[in-house]
C-alpha cells in the first residue's frame, strides 16, 4: 500500500499542472499582499466605516493576520479549484492516458486503488494548505508586521491579542485540509464517472460554485437547505476567529464534512468497482 | 386657593437654586481638575459594546492637557471612543464661560453630593449640558452626565482613592450612547453558529456602551513630551 502510495505521490508531483497550482496559489497570495500594502489603509477604512464613526482604534490594524485572513476569505473559492486540479485528474487521467486498464490487471483491488488516489489527493491538499499557511502567514507577518488582529463580522467587531492567534490559525489551516479533503473526495467521485480530466474538474468547480452561492444567499427559502450543503460547513474555519469559539458548531461542521467525504469516497469505490473500464 | 397656594410652592421648590457658590464650586473644580497638566498611568480597560468583543486591555496611558490622550499597548491595539468623547474628565466639564445652576442635594450610595448644572456660553462647544455630582468635602466630580451635540450622552462614573488631592480617579466608568454597526453580509461571509444565532435573538437592541478604566499607578506632572502623543503605525496616521 505504501510503495503504490510513493508511486502515486510521484505521479502527482512529476505533473507541472501539480505546481502550477502552487505557484497560482504563490501568485494570488502576493497580489494580495501588495493590494494590501499600496492599498490596504483604504480598503481597512472602508470594512471599518461603522466602527470608526464612533471608535479610534490606534495601532497597526493592517498587520499580517488580518492580511492572512483577507487572503484566506479571498481564496474561498480558488483553493478548490486548485485541489480539484488533481483529484479530478486521478482516476480520469489514467484513463487519458491508457494506463488505467493495465493498472488493474496487477494483483490491486479496485477499492484499494480508489483509497491510494484519495490519500495521493489528500496528501496533495495537506502540503498545499502548508504552502498556504507559509506564503500568506509567514510572508504576510513578514510585511506587515504583528499585531492584536481584528476579526469584522457583519454584525460584529472581534478583537484577538496578539498572543491568542496562532493557535487558531493552526486549528484553521487544519480545518481547511479537512475541508479541502472533501472537495478532493468530490473531485474524485465526479473522475470515476468521467473518462477526460475536464469534466470532473469543471463540474467540482461548478457544484461548488453553485452550492457556495446558495451557502451565502440571504433567501429564507435557502435557509432550510443549507445546513445539508457542504459549502455551509467549508468556512467553519472562521470559526476560531470568534469569541468565544463555537467549538460546539465547529465539531458539527467538521463531523458533516467528513461524512460527505465519507459518503464520496464510498460511492466512488461503489461505482468504479462496478465501472466498465474500457481505457 | 388653598390649591393654588401648593402649586405655587411646588414650582419655587423645583426650580433650581441659583446660589452664588455653587459658581464658585463650578471653578474651583474645574481649577482643581485641570491642574493636573499631564499623567502616565497603568490602565486596565473594558470595553463593553453589544457589538464588540473585546478582551480586557493593558497598558500605559498618557494624557496631557487638554486633550492628548493615548494608550500604549506595546505593539498592541487601543481602541477609544472618538476624540469628542475622551476618556478624560477634563473634556467633559465645560470649559470657557459658563452658566452654574445649583441643583441642589441628592445622596448617592449614603454620601451627599451637591449637583450642578452646566451650560457653557459657547454656542459652538461640543458640550451642551453638563450635569455634575461633587463630593464639596474633597473637591472632586464623582459623577458626570453630558449632553452632547454629536455624540449623544455620555455618563461618567468617577471613584477615588489615592490620587484625590490631583482629583485622578481609581476607577472610571463611562456610559455612552452607541449606534449598530453592520457590515455588508456579502463581504463578512459569516460563518454563524446555532448559538450566535440565538444569542442575536435574545440581544436587546441596546444602545448603550460602558467603558470601565481602572489606573493601576499614577505619575502626575512630569512634563510629557508631545512626541509621545504622534501617532506610530501602520494605520495610525488616518485615525
Amino acid at each position: 500500500m505504501i510503495q503504490l502510495l510513493r508511486i502515486e505521490l510521484y505521479k502527482i508531483f512529476k505533473r507541472p499542472r501539480t505546481y502550477i497550482s502552487f505557484g497560482i496559489m504563490t501568485a494570488i497570495t502576493f497580489v494580495i499582499q501588495l493590494a494590501m500594502l499600496t492599498d490596504g489603509k483604504t480598503f481597512i477604512g472602508f470594512a471599518m466605516q461603522g466602527i470608526n464613526e464612533q471608535f479610534d482604534i490606534q495601532g497597526n490594524i493592517l498587520n499580517g493576520y488580518l492580511v492572512t485572513y483577507i487572503i484566506l476569505q479571498s481564496l474561498l473559492v480558488q483553493i478548490p479549484l486548485l485541489v480539484a486540479l488533481v483529484a479530478g485528474d486521478s482516476l480520469t487521467g489514467e484513463a487519458n492516458l491508457g494506463t488505467l486498464r493495465l493498472l488493474l490487471t496487477k494483483p490491486i483491488t479496485r477499492p484499494k486503488l480508489v483509497l491510494i488516489k484519495f490519500f495521493s489527493s489528500f496528501i496533495y491538499t495537506v502540503l498545499l494548505i502548508i504552502w498556504l499557511a507559509i506564503v500568506a502567514l509567514f510572508f504576510s507577518l513578514l510585511l506587515f508586521g504583528k499585531g492584536d488582529m481584528i476579526n469584522l463580522k457583519s454584525e460584529t467587531f472581534i478583537m484577538i491579542m496578539q498572543n491568542d492567534v496562532m493557535w487558531r490559525y493552526a486549528a484553521a489551516f487544519g480545518y481547511a485540509v479537512l475541508a479541502m479533503t472533501t472537495i478532493a473526495s468530490l473531485a474524485l467521485l465526479l473522475s470515476a464517472f468521467a473518462d477526460n480530466s475536464i469534466g470532473p474538474i469543471i463540474s467540482t468547480m461548478g457544484i461548488v460554485v453553485v452550492l457556495t452561492i446558495l451557502s451565502n444567499l440571504q433567501i429564507p427559502l435557502f435557509n432550510h437547505i443549507k445546513p445539508y450543503l457542504f459549502t455551509t460547513h467549508t468556512i467553519g474555519w472562521k470559526g476560531f476567529f470568534d469569541e468565544p469559539v463555537p467549538y460546539a458548531a465547529i465539531a458539527r461542521s467538521a463531523m458533516v464534512l467528513i461524512l460527505y467525504t465519507l459518503g464520496f469516497l464510498v460511492t466512488t469505490i461503489f461505482y468504479f468497482n462496478r465501472k466498465d473500464i474500457k481505457s | 386657593m388653598k390649591k393654588h397656594l401648593w402649586l405655587l410652592f411646588l414650582c419655587l421648590y423645583s426650580l433650581p437654586v441659583f446660589a452664588g457658590d455653587a459658581n464658585e464650586l463650578f471653578y474651583a473644580l474645574r481649577t482643581k481638575v485641570l491642574s493636573v497638566k499631564d499623567y502616565t498611568a497603568d490602565v486596565k480597560m473594558k470595553i463593553d459594546v453589544t457589538y464588540m468583543r473585546i478582551p480586557e486591555l493593558k497598558g500605559t496611558l498618557y494624557f496631557k492637557s487638554p486633550d492628548k490622550l493615548r494608550l500604549e499597548r506595546h505593539g498592541g491595539l487601543s481602541v477609544f471612543p472618538k476624540k469628542n468623547i475622551n476618556l478624560t474628565l477634563v473634556n467633559l466639564i465645560p470649559a470657557g464661560q459658563v452658566m452654574v445652576l445649583d441643583m441642589g442635594y441628592a445622596t448617592r450610595a449614603g454620601k451627599k453630593e451637591r449637583i450642578l448644572k452646566v451650560v457653557p456660553e459657547d454656542d459652538q462647544s461640543n458640550i451642551v449640558l453638563s450635569k455634575i455630582w461633587v463630593d464639596e468635602e474633597n473637591m472632586l466630580a464623582l459623577r458626570t452626565e453630558t449632553t452632547t451635540r454629536n455624540d449623544g450622552t455620555v455618563i461618567m462614573d468617577l471613584e477615588f482613592g489615592n490620587y484625590i488631592p490631583y482629583a485622578l480617579p481609581d476607577k472610571v466608568t463611562i456610559l455612552m450612547d452607541v449606534k449598530d454597526y453592520k457590515l455588508p453580509k456579502g463581504m463578512a461571509m459569516d460563518y454563524i453558529s446555532e448559538n450566535e444565532v440565538e444569542s442575536k435573538a435574545k440581544a436587546s437592541k441596546g444602545t448603550k456602551g460602558s467603558i470601565q478604566i481602572t489606573y493601576l499607578k499614577y505619575a502626575v506632572n512630569t512634563g510629557l513630551s508631545d512626541n509621545i502623543f504622534k501617532l506610530k503605525g501602520r494605520n495610525e496616521e488616518e485615525n
